[in-house]
């Protein structure tokens, strides 16, 4: 696994981390939270999951991180792009209390 | 009755083998695209207990999978060769802001399991652990 495994992009207050691997498991898990830093993020932080096609609880545990580094910094993080089976999952699992929906068009103010 | 039989050995990178087995196995059944991801995912999290858990990630030890199809519902057992266990926790288990603060992000595998299945067992002794999943044929699912 190469550390290519996600995408930052930023402008103003903004991250987007575009999330290139098509598998959050437990083999790209160290690769992902290696990315889950407060420098890797902005105050709103975006973890876009438009390439991925699965996602399991080693895959959840890794993005996690992004949620503790969030909160240690005080910055919301968001989640987009995220498939109508990965929305039910991360309700089963109240992930989104911490990583809500946003729609892209939701963020050309900030562009 | 069909069964398709697979053996990996206990390193992550084949449980992604095993997913894609589900996912064939799954259109074969005819089962609808969601029910297809729960699939996948029920299964993700047992073959990787089955690998941590259960082989402690020795390559040595095989985690078997079989997927067993009938005409009113499909069977998956996935057996590790582990030292068996006491006890399994399929309780709901969600995040949780003083687990986030403790460093505690793991332990949603079962939970998932048993939500996603229709239902599940396990039975264990000294020489493994076995995890049977059944998903149920529905009047919506059609062979192919």
């Amino acid at each position: 696994m190469t550390s290519e495994v996600i995408h930052r992009e930023e402008f103003g207050d903004v991250a987007v981390l575009h999330i290139l691997t098509n598998s959050v498991d437990a083999v790209s898990a160290s690769a992902i939270e290696a990315t889950a830093t407060a420098s890797a993020m902005r105050p709103i932080t975006v973890l876009d999951f438009a390439n991925v096609a699965f996602i399991n609880s080693a895959g959840i545990s890794a993005l996690l991180k992004f949620v503790v580094s969030a909160k240690k910094s005080g910055y919301t993080l968001y989640a987009m792009n995220v498939t109508p089976h990965h929305q039910k999952v991360f309700k089963m699992v109240e992930m989104s209390r911490f990583m809500p929906p946003i729609e892209e068009r939701d963020l050309a103010a900030y562009r | 009755m069909q069964r398709v039989l697979v053996n990996i050995p206990s390193v992550p990178i084949f449980e992604r083998v095993i997913r894609a087995s589900a996912d064939e196995v799954g259109r074969a059944l005819g089962f609808s695209a969601e029910r297809i991801e729960d699939l996948k995912l029920a299964v993700s999290e047992a073959v990787n207990n089955a690998i941590d858990h259960g082989n402690q990630r020795q390559p040595g030890k095989l985690v078997e999978v079989v997927f067993a199809l009938d005409s009113d519902k499909l069977e998956v057992h996935i057996r590790d060769e582990g030292d068996g266990v006491d006890h399994v926790d399929f309780s709901r288990k969600i995040v949780e802001d003083h687990n986030l603060d403790a460093g505690m992000h793991r332990g949603f595998g079962m939970y998932l399991i048993s939500a996603l299945v229709d239902d599940c067992e396990v039975s264990s002794s000294q020489s493994g652990t076995t995890l049977t999943l059944r998903l149920y044929r529905k009047d919506n699912d059609h062979d192919k």
